[in-house]
Protein backbone atom coordinates (compact mmCIF):
# COMPACT_ATOMS: atom_id res chain seq x y z
CA UNK A 1 0.00 0.00 0.00
CA UNK A 2 3.00 2.27 1.02
CA UNK A 3 4.64 1.40 -2.05
CA UNK A 4 1.43 2.49 -4.32
CA UNK A 5 1.52 5.55 -2.58
CA UNK A 6 4.44 6.47 -3.53
CA UNK A 7 4.65 5.36 -7.32
CA UNK A 8 1.08 7.25 -7.41
CA UNK A 9 2.27 10.54 -5.69
CA UNK A 10 5.57 10.09 -7.47
CA UNK A 11 3.61 10.20 -11.51
CA UNK A 12 1.65 12.87 -10.10
CA UNK A 13 4.37 14.76 -9.62
CA UNK A 14 6.29 13.79 -13.24
CA UNK A 15 2.92 15.02 -14.66
CA UNK A 16 2.60 17.98 -12.77
CA UNK A 17 6.22 18.73 -13.51
CA UNK A 18 5.75 17.98 -17.47
CA UNK A 19 8.36 18.08 -19.96
CA UNK A 20 9.98 21.20 -18.80
CA UNK A 21 13.68 20.28 -17.28
CA UNK A 22 14.03 20.84 -13.30
CA UNK A 23 17.50 21.77 -11.85
CA UNK A 24 18.92 18.87 -9.76
CA UNK A 25 18.35 20.61 -6.33
CA UNK A 26 15.07 20.43 -7.38
CA UNK A 27 14.46 16.86 -8.15
CA UNK A 28 16.27 16.08 -4.60
CA UNK A 29 13.79 18.20 -3.26
CA UNK A 30 10.70 16.56 -4.89
CA UNK A 31 12.24 13.08 -3.63
CA UNK A 32 12.74 14.01 -0.28
CA UNK A 33 9.71 15.60 -0.12
CA UNK A 34 7.94 12.21 -1.23
CA UNK A 35 9.48 10.43 1.37
CA UNK A 36 8.53 12.32 3.92
CA UNK A 37 4.97 12.57 3.31
CA UNK A 38 5.16 8.25 3.01
CA UNK A 39 6.99 8.54 6.11
CA UNK A 40 4.07 10.58 7.87
CA UNK A 41 1.51 8.65 6.10
CA UNK A 42 2.85 5.19 6.40
CA UNK A 43 4.64 4.89 9.34
CA UNK A 44 2.09 6.13 11.68
CA UNK A 45 0.26 2.90 11.84
CA UNK A 46 2.75 1.11 12.86
CA UNK A 47 1.51 0.73 16.94
CA UNK A 48 -2.13 2.46 16.63
CA UNK A 49 -2.35 -0.98 15.12
CA UNK A 50 -1.04 -2.38 18.14
CA UNK A 51 -3.58 -1.01 20.09
CA UNK A 52 -6.68 -1.61 17.57
CA UNK A 53 -5.71 -5.16 17.68
CA UNK A 54 -5.11 -5.18 21.30
CA UNK A 55 -1.49 -6.64 21.01
CA UNK A 56 -0.10 -4.13 23.22
CA UNK A 57 -0.72 -5.97 26.17
CA UNK A 58 0.94 -9.08 24.71
CA UNK A 59 3.72 -7.24 24.24
CA UNK A 60 4.19 -5.08 27.24
CA UNK A 61 4.12 -8.29 29.42
CA UNK A 62 6.16 -10.43 27.32
CA UNK A 63 8.91 -8.01 25.85
CA UNK A 64 11.56 -5.33 27.06
CA UNK A 65 9.87 -2.07 25.72
CA UNK A 66 13.69 -1.48 23.66
CA UNK A 67 13.03 -4.78 21.77
CA UNK A 68 9.87 -3.62 20.83
CA UNK A 69 11.15 -0.35 19.79
CA UNK A 70 14.26 -1.83 18.24
CA UNK A 71 11.75 -3.80 16.02
CA UNK A 72 9.78 -1.57 15.03
CA UNK A 73 12.33 0.73 13.99
CA UNK A 74 13.84 -1.95 11.96
CA UNK A 75 11.04 -2.69 10.19
CA UNK A 76 10.18 1.01 9.69
CA UNK A 77 13.79 1.54 8.25
CA UNK A 78 13.47 -1.21 5.90
CA UNK A 79 10.16 0.08 4.98
CA UNK A 80 11.31 3.51 4.28
CA UNK A 81 14.47 2.08 2.07
CA UNK A 82 12.06 0.60 -0.19
CA UNK A 83 10.36 3.84 -0.76
CA UNK A 84 13.88 5.24 -1.37
CA UNK A 85 14.41 2.82 -3.72
CA UNK A 86 11.23 2.99 -5.25
CA UNK A 87 11.45 6.53 -5.52
CA UNK A 88 14.67 6.80 -6.92
CA UNK A 89 13.68 3.92 -9.95
CA UNK A 90 10.62 6.19 -10.56
CA UNK A 91 12.31 9.45 -10.33
CA UNK A 92 15.46 7.95 -12.95
CA UNK A 93 12.80 6.26 -15.27
CA UNK A 94 9.89 9.30 -15.33
CA UNK A 95 11.89 12.59 -14.95
CA UNK A 96 15.19 10.84 -16.89
CA UNK A 97 16.86 11.53 -13.84
CA UNK A 98 20.64 10.99 -13.79
CA UNK A 99 22.88 10.08 -10.64
CA UNK A 100 26.48 10.62 -11.35
CA UNK A 101 27.32 9.67 -7.45
CA UNK A 102 25.71 6.41 -6.71
CA UNK A 103 27.13 5.40 -3.92
CA UNK A 104 26.91 8.73 -2.28
CA UNK A 105 22.71 8.51 -3.24
CA UNK A 106 22.75 5.49 -1.76
CA UNK A 107 24.70 6.57 1.61
CA UNK A 108 22.45 9.91 1.86
CA UNK A 109 18.98 7.74 1.21
CA UNK A 110 20.33 5.26 4.33
CA UNK A 111 21.41 7.81 6.69
CA UNK A 112 18.52 9.67 5.99
CA UNK A 113 16.11 7.11 6.41
CA UNK A 114 17.58 5.82 9.79
CA UNK A 115 17.19 9.81 10.69
CA UNK A 116 13.45 9.86 9.57
CA UNK A 117 12.78 6.28 10.63
CA UNK A 118 13.91 7.36 14.51
CA UNK A 119 11.48 10.23 14.89
CA UNK A 120 8.72 8.68 12.98
CA UNK A 121 8.59 5.68 15.35
CA UNK A 122 8.54 7.32 18.39
CA UNK A 123 6.25 10.13 17.45
CA UNK A 124 3.93 6.99 16.07
CA UNK A 125 4.06 5.45 19.86
CA UNK A 126 3.58 9.17 21.11
CA UNK A 127 -0.04 9.57 18.90
CA UNK A 128 -0.87 5.78 19.67
CA UNK A 129 -1.25 6.64 23.04
CA UNK A 130 -3.38 9.87 22.14
CA UNK A 131 -7.38 9.24 22.24
CA UNK A 132 -7.92 12.00 19.85
CA UNK A 133 -5.55 10.83 16.66
CA UNK A 134 -6.61 12.59 14.08
CA UNK A 135 -3.43 14.23 11.71
CA UNK A 136 -1.41 14.64 14.24
CA UNK A 137 1.80 12.33 13.03
CA UNK A 138 2.64 15.18 10.35
CA UNK A 139 2.08 17.73 12.61
CA UNK A 140 4.92 16.59 15.20
CA UNK A 141 7.06 15.35 13.08
CA UNK A 142 7.26 17.77 10.52
CA UNK A 143 8.97 20.69 11.99
CA UNK A 144 11.32 17.89 13.86
CA UNK A 145 12.34 16.75 10.35
CA UNK A 146 13.47 20.14 8.89
CA UNK A 147 17.01 20.01 10.06
CA UNK A 148 17.21 16.67 8.11
CA UNK A 149 15.36 17.95 5.39
CA UNK A 150 17.92 20.60 4.61
CA UNK A 151 20.92 18.15 4.51
CA UNK A 152 19.25 15.89 3.10
CA UNK A 153 18.05 17.51 -0.18
CA UNK A 154 21.58 18.99 -0.36
CA UNK A 155 23.43 15.63 0.34
CA UNK A 156 20.89 14.29 -2.48
CA UNK A 157 21.59 17.32 -5.01
CA UNK A 158 24.86 16.90 -5.17
CA UNK A 159 24.82 12.82 -5.44
CA UNK A 160 23.27 13.89 -8.86
CA UNK A 161 25.60 16.33 -9.76
CA UNK A 162 28.64 14.47 -8.81
CA UNK A 163 31.28 17.53 -9.94
CA UNK A 164 32.46 17.67 -5.95
CA UNK A 165 32.56 14.08 -5.32
CA UNK A 166 32.20 13.27 -1.62
CA UNK A 167 33.94 15.80 -0.36
CA UNK A 168 30.87 18.22 -1.35
CA UNK A 169 28.26 16.78 1.25
CA UNK A 170 31.46 16.45 3.85
CA UNK A 171 29.28 18.68 6.35
CA UNK A 172 25.72 17.03 4.98
CA UNK A 173 26.89 13.24 5.89
CA UNK A 174 28.13 14.18 9.08
CA UNK A 175 24.81 16.19 10.29
CA UNK A 176 22.60 13.24 8.96
CA UNK A 177 24.52 10.43 10.88
CA UNK A 178 24.45 12.83 13.90
CA UNK A 179 20.71 13.69 13.54
CA UNK A 180 19.73 9.56 13.38
CA UNK A 181 22.54 9.17 16.69
CA UNK A 182 20.57 11.53 18.94
CA UNK A 183 17.32 10.92 17.56
CA UNK A 184 17.86 7.35 17.96
CA UNK A 185 19.44 7.75 21.52
CA UNK A 186 17.24 9.91 22.51
CA UNK A 187 13.85 7.56 21.72
CA UNK A 188 15.68 4.65 23.34
CA UNK A 189 15.99 6.84 26.21
CA UNK A 190 12.18 8.45 26.02
CA UNK A 191 10.31 5.15 24.90
CA UNK A 192 9.74 3.64 27.96
CA UNK A 193 7.81 6.79 29.65
CA UNK A 194 5.68 5.74 26.39
CA UNK A 195 5.59 2.61 26.78
CA UNK A 196 4.97 1.66 30.22
CA UNK A 197 2.17 3.25 32.02
CA UNK B 1 -1.98 42.67 14.12
CA UNK B 2 1.17 44.48 12.14
CA UNK B 3 -0.90 45.59 9.25
CA UNK B 4 -3.55 47.98 11.33
CA UNK B 5 -0.70 49.18 13.85
CA UNK B 6 1.42 50.26 10.47
CA UNK B 7 -1.32 52.09 8.52
CA UNK B 8 -1.72 53.95 12.14
CA UNK B 9 1.54 54.91 12.32
CA UNK B 10 1.19 56.05 9.21
CA UNK B 11 -1.51 58.23 9.48
CA UNK B 12 -0.47 59.99 12.54
CA UNK B 13 2.89 60.59 10.92
CA UNK B 14 1.86 62.21 7.56
CA UNK B 15 2.51 65.26 8.55
CA UNK B 16 5.91 64.24 9.33
CA UNK B 17 7.04 63.28 5.46
CA UNK B 18 5.45 66.69 3.97
CA UNK B 19 8.33 68.84 5.68
CA UNK B 20 10.91 66.27 6.20
CA UNK B 21 13.88 64.93 4.49
CA UNK B 22 12.38 61.61 3.92
CA UNK B 23 12.77 61.14 0.27
CA UNK B 24 16.99 61.46 0.99
CA UNK B 25 17.18 58.67 3.61
CA UNK B 26 15.68 56.43 1.16
CA UNK B 27 18.71 57.26 -1.20
CA UNK B 28 21.13 56.51 1.07
CA UNK B 29 23.92 53.94 0.04
CA UNK B 30 23.70 50.65 1.14
CA UNK B 31 26.47 49.08 3.12
CA UNK B 32 28.55 46.43 1.26
CA UNK B 33 29.07 44.87 4.36
CA UNK B 34 25.70 43.05 4.64
CA UNK B 35 24.37 40.10 2.71
CA UNK B 36 21.41 41.70 1.94
CA UNK B 37 22.90 44.31 -0.08
CA UNK B 38 22.57 43.25 -3.39
CA UNK B 39 18.50 42.96 -3.34
CA UNK B 40 17.05 45.17 -5.58
CA UNK B 41 15.05 48.06 -5.13
CA UNK B 42 11.75 50.03 -6.31
CA UNK B 43 10.22 53.45 -5.32
CA UNK B 44 9.55 53.62 -2.11
CA UNK B 45 6.11 53.23 -0.69
CA UNK B 46 4.22 55.68 1.20
CA UNK B 47 4.55 53.20 4.43
CA UNK B 48 8.36 53.27 3.59
CA UNK B 49 8.75 57.03 3.22
CA UNK B 50 7.04 57.28 6.72
CA UNK B 51 9.52 54.39 8.15
CA UNK B 52 12.46 55.61 6.57
CA UNK B 53 12.21 59.32 7.77
CA UNK B 54 13.86 61.01 10.46
CA UNK B 55 16.59 58.11 10.16
CA UNK B 56 14.32 55.34 10.64
CA UNK B 57 13.31 56.30 13.91
CA UNK B 58 9.94 54.67 13.22
CA UNK B 59 10.71 51.53 12.83
CA UNK B 60 12.35 51.17 16.62
CA UNK B 61 8.99 52.59 17.99
CA UNK B 62 7.25 50.00 15.73
CA UNK B 63 9.11 46.80 17.05
CA UNK B 64 9.05 48.60 20.35
CA UNK B 65 4.95 48.61 20.40
CA UNK B 66 4.56 45.51 18.91
CA UNK B 67 6.35 44.03 22.22
CA UNK B 68 4.28 46.10 24.50
CA UNK B 69 1.03 45.29 22.61
CA UNK B 70 1.84 41.52 23.04
CA UNK B 71 2.42 41.82 26.65
CA UNK B 72 -0.88 43.78 26.75
CA UNK B 73 -2.36 41.08 25.19
CA UNK B 74 -0.70 38.51 26.96
CA UNK B 75 -1.51 40.13 30.52
CA UNK B 76 -5.31 40.19 29.01
CA UNK B 77 -5.44 36.27 28.56
CA UNK B 78 -3.97 35.59 31.62
CA UNK B 79 -6.50 38.09 33.39
CA UNK B 80 -9.76 36.21 31.78
CA UNK B 81 -8.23 33.07 32.83
CA UNK B 82 -7.96 34.79 36.35
CA UNK B 83 -11.61 35.83 36.34
CA UNK B 84 -12.77 32.49 34.97
CA UNK B 85 -10.92 30.74 38.45
CA UNK B 86 -12.21 33.34 40.61
CA UNK B 87 -15.79 32.82 39.36
CA UNK B 88 -15.25 28.60 39.90
CA UNK B 89 -13.86 29.87 43.59
CA UNK B 90 -17.10 31.76 44.28
CA UNK B 91 -19.06 28.92 42.78
CA UNK B 92 -17.30 26.23 44.85
CA UNK B 93 -16.69 27.63 48.44
CA UNK B 94 -19.25 29.16 50.17
CA UNK B 95 -18.24 32.69 51.68
CA UNK B 96 -17.32 33.00 55.39
CA UNK B 97 -20.24 35.30 56.15
CA UNK B 98 -22.59 32.06 55.43
CA UNK B 99 -20.87 30.23 58.52
CA UNK B 100 -21.90 33.40 60.69
CA UNK C 1 0.94 28.14 47.83
CA UNK C 2 3.69 26.32 45.25
CA UNK C 3 4.68 29.92 44.09
CA UNK C 4 6.92 32.17 46.42
CA UNK C 5 5.06 35.23 46.70
CA UNK C 6 7.10 37.44 47.91
CA UNK C 7 9.63 36.71 45.65
CA UNK C 8 7.59 36.83 43.15
CA UNK C 9 6.51 40.78 43.94
CA UNK C 10 9.95 41.42 44.41
CA UNK C 11 11.34 40.13 41.10
CA UNK C 12 8.38 41.98 39.32
CA UNK C 13 8.85 45.13 40.83
CA UNK C 14 12.70 44.99 39.91
CA UNK C 15 12.03 43.79 36.16
CA UNK C 16 9.32 46.59 35.93
CA UNK C 17 12.28 49.61 36.89
CA UNK C 18 14.95 47.51 35.32
CA UNK C 19 13.19 47.47 31.81
CA UNK C 20 12.01 51.29 32.42
CA UNK C 21 15.68 52.02 32.77
CA UNK C 22 16.69 50.08 29.81
CA UNK C 23 14.35 52.00 27.81
CA UNK C 24 14.97 55.07 28.14
CA UNK C 25 18.80 54.21 28.23
CA UNK C 26 18.38 52.30 24.63
CA UNK C 27 16.69 55.91 23.19
CA UNK C 28 18.48 58.14 25.26
CA UNK C 29 22.12 57.31 24.99
CA UNK C 30 23.98 57.96 21.35
CA UNK C 31 26.01 55.97 19.50
CA UNK C 32 28.36 56.57 16.30
CA UNK C 33 26.00 56.18 13.37
CA UNK C 34 25.79 52.81 11.32
CA UNK C 35 24.71 52.58 8.10
CA UNK C 36 21.56 51.16 6.90
CA UNK C 37 20.51 50.62 10.59
CA UNK C 38 20.66 54.06 11.29
CA UNK C 39 18.46 54.62 14.32
CA UNK C 40 17.58 50.99 13.65
CA UNK C 41 20.20 49.93 15.83
CA UNK C 42 18.41 50.40 18.58
CA UNK C 43 16.12 47.55 17.78
CA UNK C 44 19.46 45.55 19.36
CA UNK C 45 17.92 46.04 22.80
CA UNK C 46 14.63 44.93 21.63
CA UNK C 47 13.94 42.50 19.41
CA UNK C 48 17.00 40.76 20.11
CA UNK C 49 15.85 39.96 24.23
CA UNK C 50 13.03 38.55 22.45
CA UNK C 51 15.11 35.41 21.18
CA UNK C 52 16.79 34.91 24.32
CA UNK C 53 13.87 35.21 26.21
CA UNK C 54 12.40 31.99 24.21
CA UNK C 55 15.49 30.73 24.56
CA UNK C 56 14.97 30.89 28.78
CA UNK C 57 11.32 29.88 28.35
CA UNK C 58 12.86 26.53 25.82
CA UNK C 59 14.92 25.62 29.00
CA UNK C 60 12.28 26.33 31.79
CA UNK C 61 9.96 24.06 29.40
CA UNK C 62 12.33 21.08 28.64
CA UNK C 63 13.90 21.21 31.91
CA UNK C 64 10.36 20.72 33.99
CA UNK C 65 9.57 18.51 31.55
CA UNK C 66 11.90 15.79 32.52
CA UNK C 67 11.18 16.88 36.09
CA UNK C 68 7.23 15.46 34.89
CA UNK C 69 9.00 12.26 33.86
CA UNK C 70 10.70 11.75 36.69
CA UNK C 71 8.28 12.78 39.59
CA UNK C 72 4.42 13.02 37.31
CA UNK C 73 3.99 15.90 39.50
CA UNK C 74 1.26 18.29 37.72
CA UNK C 75 3.02 21.83 39.36
CA UNK C 76 5.87 20.54 37.03
CA UNK C 77 3.23 19.75 34.19
CA UNK C 78 1.97 23.12 34.68
CA UNK C 79 5.64 24.76 34.64
CA UNK C 80 6.33 23.04 31.43
CA UNK C 81 3.26 24.35 30.10
CA UNK C 82 3.09 27.62 30.67
CA UNK C 83 6.84 27.81 29.75
CA UNK C 84 6.01 26.36 26.30
CA UNK C 85 3.21 29.27 26.31
CA UNK C 86 5.43 32.29 27.15
CA UNK C 87 8.05 31.02 25.13
CA UNK C 88 5.96 31.11 22.04
CA UNK C 89 4.61 34.53 23.07
CA UNK C 90 8.40 35.77 22.94
CA UNK C 91 8.96 33.84 19.77
CA UNK C 92 6.27 35.41 17.86
CA UNK C 93 7.20 38.92 19.18
CA UNK C 94 10.85 38.01 17.94
CA UNK C 95 9.26 37.11 14.98
CA UNK C 96 7.18 39.95 14.24
CA UNK C 97 9.56 42.34 15.24
CA UNK C 98 12.47 40.88 13.12
CA UNK C 99 10.59 41.16 9.79
CA UNK C 100 9.62 44.91 10.47
CA UNK C 101 12.93 45.25 11.06
CA UNK C 102 14.12 43.56 8.48
CA UNK C 103 11.34 45.19 6.00
CA UNK C 104 12.61 48.51 6.98
CA UNK C 105 16.44 48.30 6.35
CA UNK C 106 17.78 45.68 4.25
CA UNK C 107 14.53 45.06 2.00
CA UNK C 108 13.61 48.84 1.55
CA UNK C 109 12.33 49.06 -1.82
CA UNK C 110 11.28 45.63 -2.11
CA UNK C 111 7.92 43.52 -1.62
CA UNK C 112 10.24 41.09 1.14
CA UNK C 113 8.45 40.67 4.32
CA UNK C 114 9.52 37.26 4.79
CA UNK C 115 13.27 36.45 4.09
CA UNK C 116 14.92 32.57 5.03
CA UNK C 117 17.39 34.25 7.38
CA UNK C 118 18.35 30.97 9.70
CA UNK C 119 17.31 32.68 12.89
CA UNK C 120 14.15 33.24 11.77
CA UNK C 121 13.55 29.92 10.31
CA UNK C 122 14.91 28.28 13.98
CA UNK C 123 11.75 30.60 15.46
CA UNK C 124 9.56 29.07 13.04
CA UNK C 125 10.26 26.01 13.61
CA UNK C 126 10.57 25.77 17.37
CA UNK C 127 7.32 27.80 17.29
CA UNK C 128 5.83 24.50 14.97
CA UNK C 129 7.43 22.24 17.41
CA UNK C 130 5.25 24.33 20.56
CA UNK C 131 2.19 23.90 18.31
CA UNK C 132 2.56 20.51 17.62
CA UNK C 133 3.50 20.58 21.71
CA UNK C 134 -0.26 22.12 22.44
CA UNK C 135 -2.06 19.97 19.91
CA UNK C 136 -1.06 16.90 21.18
CA UNK C 137 -1.75 18.35 24.88
CA UNK C 138 -5.44 18.79 23.64
CA UNK C 139 -5.57 14.90 21.84
CA UNK C 140 -5.61 13.54 25.44
CA UNK C 141 -8.04 13.31 28.44
CA UNK C 142 -6.09 11.51 30.79
CA UNK C 143 -4.38 14.17 32.72
CA UNK C 144 -1.29 11.64 34.12
CA UNK C 145 -0.98 10.47 30.64
CA UNK C 146 -1.33 14.33 28.88
CA UNK C 147 1.53 15.05 31.28
CA UNK C 148 3.49 12.54 30.48
CA UNK C 149 3.56 12.16 26.89
CA UNK C 150 3.70 15.62 26.14
CA UNK C 151 6.45 16.11 28.50
CA UNK C 152 8.54 13.08 25.94
CA UNK C 153 7.40 14.74 22.95
CA UNK C 154 8.66 18.24 24.55
CA UNK C 155 12.12 17.12 25.45
CA UNK C 156 12.15 14.38 22.23
CA UNK C 157 11.03 17.54 19.52
CA UNK C 158 13.63 19.46 20.92
CA UNK C 159 16.94 17.81 19.75
CA UNK C 160 16.48 18.50 16.56
CA UNK C 161 16.52 21.80 17.02
CA UNK C 162 20.53 22.25 17.37
CA UNK C 163 21.33 20.82 14.15
CA UNK C 164 19.95 23.78 12.01
CA UNK C 165 22.58 25.65 13.96
CA UNK C 166 25.11 23.72 11.10
CA UNK C 167 22.97 22.97 8.27
CA UNK C 168 20.96 26.04 7.59
CA UNK C 169 23.97 28.51 7.50
CA UNK C 170 25.18 26.54 4.78
CA UNK C 171 22.04 27.18 2.50
CA UNK C 172 20.84 30.64 3.70
CA UNK C 173 22.08 34.10 3.74
CA UNK C 174 21.61 36.16 6.73
CA UNK C 175 21.15 39.37 8.13
CA UNK C 176 22.17 39.09 11.27
CA UNK C 177 25.88 39.53 13.04
CA UNK C 178 28.46 36.88 12.78
CA UNK C 179 26.73 34.78 9.81
CA UNK C 180 29.07 34.62 6.90
CA UNK C 181 30.16 37.52 5.28
CA UNK C 182 28.64 39.65 7.74
CA UNK C 183 30.58 41.55 10.55
CA UNK C 184 30.76 39.89 13.20
CA UNK C 185 28.64 40.99 16.55
CA UNK C 186 31.83 43.03 18.36
CA UNK C 187 32.73 44.61 15.17
CA UNK C 188 29.52 46.52 15.05
CA UNK C 189 28.46 47.65 18.45
CA UNK C 190 29.51 50.48 19.82
CA UNK C 191 30.94 50.20 24.13
CA UNK C 192 27.58 52.02 24.49
CA UNK C 193 25.39 49.56 23.24
CA UNK C 194 26.76 46.83 24.71
CA UNK C 195 25.72 48.88 27.94
CA UNK C 196 22.54 48.67 27.20
CA UNK C 197 22.26 45.38 25.33
CA UNK C 198 23.13 43.27 28.03
CA UNK C 199 20.86 44.70 30.87
CA UNK C 200 18.62 44.48 28.22
CA UNK C 201 18.84 40.56 27.95
CA UNK C 202 18.52 40.10 31.75
CA UNK C 203 15.44 42.80 31.88
CA UNK C 204 13.93 41.06 29.11
CA UNK C 205 14.75 37.38 30.73
CA UNK C 206 13.58 38.67 33.76
CA UNK C 207 10.31 39.59 32.00
CA UNK C 208 9.78 35.90 31.05
CA UNK C 209 10.38 34.84 34.84
CA UNK C 210 7.64 37.39 35.50
CA UNK C 211 5.07 36.66 32.67
CA UNK C 212 5.67 32.86 33.37
CA UNK C 213 5.69 32.79 37.27
CA UNK C 214 2.07 34.59 37.23
CA UNK C 215 0.28 32.28 34.60
CA UNK C 216 1.54 29.61 36.72
CA UNK C 217 0.16 31.02 39.74
CA UNK C 218 -3.38 31.12 37.83
CA UNK C 219 -3.02 27.96 36.25
CA UNK C 220 -2.19 26.23 39.75
CA UNK C 221 -5.16 27.97 41.27
CA UNK C 222 -7.21 26.62 38.47
CA UNK C 223 -5.56 23.17 38.65
CA UNK C 224 -6.87 23.23 42.44
CA UNK C 225 -10.33 24.41 42.10
CA UNK C 226 -11.19 22.58 38.58
CA UNK C 227 -8.71 19.41 38.42
CA UNK C 228 -7.36 20.92 35.18
CA UNK C 229 -4.10 21.48 34.08
CA UNK C 230 -4.48 23.02 30.26
CA UNK C 231 -4.75 27.23 30.29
Amino acid sequence: MLLMFVMSSLFLIALAIGQDPISEHMKSALLWVVIMFSAAIGLGRSFVAEEERGTVLLLQLNVRGSQVLAGKLVFNFILLLAVDLVGLGMFTFLLSMQVENLPLMLTVLTLGSVGIAGATTLLSAIIARASNKGPLLPVLLFPMLIPLLLSVVRGASQALEGGLGWSGAEIELTTMAAFAGVVLSASFLLFEYVWTD
Amino acid sequence: MITPLLTLIQDAAQSVIQDSTALQSVSTAYDSLWSGADIPTQAPTALEQVMLSDEKIFVVLAVVLIIWFGVAILILRTDKHLERVERSVSENIPLKDDDL
Amino acid sequence: MMVNVKRYTLVRNLVFGWITVVLLAGFLLNFPKINILEQTARNLYFHVPMWFSMMAAAFVSGYHSLKVLQTADPLRDIRALQAARIGTFFGLLGLTTGIVWSRFTWYVGTDVWWNFDPRQIMVTIQLLIYGGYFVLRSAFDEPLKRAKISAVFNLFAMTALPFLLYVIPRQMQSLHPGAEGNPAFSQITHPVMRLVFYPAIIGFIGLFWVLYTQRVRVAWLKYRVTQDSEM
